[in-house]
């Protein structure tokens, strides 16, 4: 039973790094240096949300990684 | 013990990149400068046109923030060592003309501006990062390529630029 | 010039439907310094009242119940027994970022709340390296909870009668979690994660004002409750997918999130947002999520009276066959002249409770007729797939977010 979840938990991974291999040169982060190109674009909706579910569900997690951005500097 | 490899693996994989930090200068052998010839504000801007004067070619873009933060210290250049023979050239990457302008009218540039939305002169200078800078001589090699900016560096790159002015 | 602060503030107004009204205010602060470090101060305060279900089984009839912390309702005849509650919260969190390098990121965060019953102190870490020209980045992070329980009137002892002898002092329950991330530019317009944690907790797990109905087996009507009893160590884990995705002119954000742990418990939620730009200055964002748990092993609607008890029980629906689905719009909007942006959010919960299979303690399934009967009795009985002990839910969330 884990070794399948953990095996769920890296075909995503797989999939996060086979698929999409379009170039993307440094000048082409104009869409991703928004701020609402974010996994959280609204943080203080999220951490509200993040009380109400966790006192209302059986689950936690789901905190994100950070990632994209405009790659400056 | 499976999770305490994994746990060491993973912050070599951290520690690797900090470690390995490439210099910020180009190698002994100086390259030539790809030569460009770009629509600016008013007319055509070509790198060729410059010869004999130490060129700065900036690539910036208007969402790109350190690029807010070098304009007034590159304006500061232009005003310090225009007349001494230093030729200032921000190339702007946009994808969209008014994204440009409406920086522009923000934050306005006492020096050259040039357009070049496709990205070919940035992929012939093989630009790394947001912004990039290069430091080109009189005869059109390339003395010094900087990548980011932030005004902690400022000086030093400043100081570099006065020595390679023609004398 | 660049600027040196940023302060986000957010109001919540909750209410849920016969049971809990919750008002929050949140506000935070950062100062930001040169080359990205940043210190952030944060405060929450929490006021909720109303009522929370106890456990206990609705019946047929008025019934008055006593919960474990002591206080006394009277519940009609269908509804699900309930005990009225107030409390206050309040946190206060930490943090600093520093980047060490170009590439990398590091955060270190503490933070500190304190409620009627509840006291929480912990402390986190979590470092990002950019990799590959900035295509990927690496997370890595963990973070530390030392909590204590002090319910009001002291702790009831676990699966005992709820009129029984209560210990006083506090109980102390502990959190070490760890999480593992990684984020792949997949092209201009597309950004995708995949985000796995851990969590371990020890200590005391228990809810202390929860119980559970004893039923007869004859008449099918609870007759007495007991306390409810969770072990003392709990791993969790879960791992989470996330896409960003630029369209022509909207956002897409897409989120699926597995959750499972040694209780037994599973789960799987799916949320997406869209981001419209409506003009320069202003903006819609629906919002749609879906969420289904599978019971713990030891969840139980309620128990037969006259045969022993099982090791451990628990009748708290947050543990049981639970479904949640929300649906909802953040609107954000910019004053012209003025800086800062508003977002103003309403939503709607839903969360009901499936399952004509209680978990199979040794004598659930002994009335299990009664124990369902009494269970659909409770809540808007739909025919079918049952929905007892359904709440709906109703928010509005202002933010102000504003640098300067």
């Amino acid at each position: 039973m884990n070794t399948r979840r953990w095996l769920l938990a890296a075909l995503l991974l797989a999939g996060l790094g086979i698929s999409g291999c379009a170039t993307v040169h440094p000048w082409d982060r104009d869409l991703l240096a928004k701020k609402s190109m974010r996994f959280v674009p609204l943080p203080h909706e999220t951490a509200v949300d993040d009380h109400i579910y966790f006192s209302k569900e059986g689950s936690t997690g789901g905190m994100d990684a950070a990632g994209g951005g405009c790659g400056c500097n | 013990m499976r999770t305490r490899r994994t746990l060491i693996l993973l912050m070599a994989l951290i520690a690797a990149p900090v470690l390995a930090k490439a210099p910020a200068n180009a190698a002994k052998t100086l390259p030539d400068a790809p030569a460009f010839t770009l629509t600016g504000l008013k007319g055509d801007v070509a790198l060729d046109a410059l010869k004999g004067k130490t060129v700065l070619v900036d690539f910036w873009a208007s969402w790109c923030g350190p690029c807010r933060q070098s304009f007034p210290w590159m304006n500061d250049l232009q005003k310090r060592y225009g007349g001494k023979g230093l030729a200032i050239v921000a190339v702007n990457l946009d994808k969209d003309r008014e994204f440009a302008d409406e920086f522009l009218a923000e934050v306005p540039a006492s020096f050259t501006v040039a357009f070049d939305p496709s990205g070919k002169t940035a992929e012939r200078y093989k630009v790394k990062a947001m912004p990039s800078t290069f430091l080109i001589s009189p005869d059109g090699k390339v003395l010094a390529r900087h990548a980011g900016f932030d005004t902690k560096h400022a000086p030093e790159f400043e100081a570099q630029i006065a020595e390679a002015l023609p004398r | 010039m660049t600027p040196r602060w940023q302060l986000e503030t957010t109001g919540l107004i909750y209410g849920e439907e016969s049971r809990a009204t919750v008002v929050e205010p949140v506000g935070r602060l950062t100062r930001l310094f040169e080359n990205g470090r940043a210190l952030s101060l944060g405060l929450t305060l929490d006021a909720i009242t109303g009522a929370s279900p106890t456990g206990a089984l609705p019946t047929g009839q008025v019934v008055t119940t006593t919960s474990a912390s002591g206080h006394t309702t009277t519940s009609s005849a269908d509804a699900t027994p309930t005990h009225p509650f107030q409390d206050f919260r309040g946190a206060v969190d930490l943090g600093w970022e520093e980047p060490l390098g170009t590439l990398v990121n590091a955060t270190t965060s503490a933070h500190y709340s304190q409620e009627k019953d509840y006291a929480s102190l912990g402390g986190g870490l979590k470092t990002s390296v950019d990799l590959l020209n900035r295509r990927f980045t690496l997370t890595v992070g963990g973070g530390v909870n030392r909590d204590r329980v002090f319910p009001v009137g002291g702790t009831a002892q676990g699966l005992a009668s709820d009129t029984a002898a209560r210990i006083p002092g506090d109980n102390p329950k502990q959190v070490v979690t760890g999480l593992v991330g990684l984020s792949h530019v997949m092209s201009r317009r597309w950004l995708m994660g995949v985000t796995a944690s851990q969590a371990r907790e020890t200590g005391y797990l228990t809810d202390p004002y929860k119980v559970i109905s004893l039923v007869d087996p004859v008449t099918q009507l609870p007759v007495a409750q007991v306390t409810e009893k969770r072990p003392s160590e709990r791993k969790r884990a879960d791992v989470l997918g996330s896409s960003v995705y630029h369209l022509e002119h909207d956002i897409l954000y897409v989120n699926y999130r597995y959750y499972w742990d040694d209780w037994g418990v599973r789960s799987h939620t799916v949320d997406v947002k869209v981001r419209h730009d409506l003009s320069e200055t202003s903006w819609l964002q629906p919002h749609v999520r879906l969420y289904g748990q599978s019971p713990a092993q030891f969840y139980v609607f309620g128990l037969t009276h006259g045969p022993p008890l099982p090791e451990f029980a628990s009748a708290d629906e947050r543990l049981g066959p639970l479904r949640t689905a929300t649906v909802g719009a953040t609107y954000g909007f910019h004053v012209p002249g003025s800086p800062g942006e508003f977002t103003v959010r309403g939503e709607y919960i839903l969360q009901w409770l499936v399952g004509q299979s209680a978990p199979q303690a040794a004598n659930t399934t002994v009335g299990g007729n009664g124990l369902r009967g009494a269970a659909q009795a409770a809540g808007d009985d739909q025919g079918g797939g049952g929905r007892p002990f359904g709440t709906n839910i109703g928010s509005l969330l202002i933010g102000y977010t504003v640098a300067f």
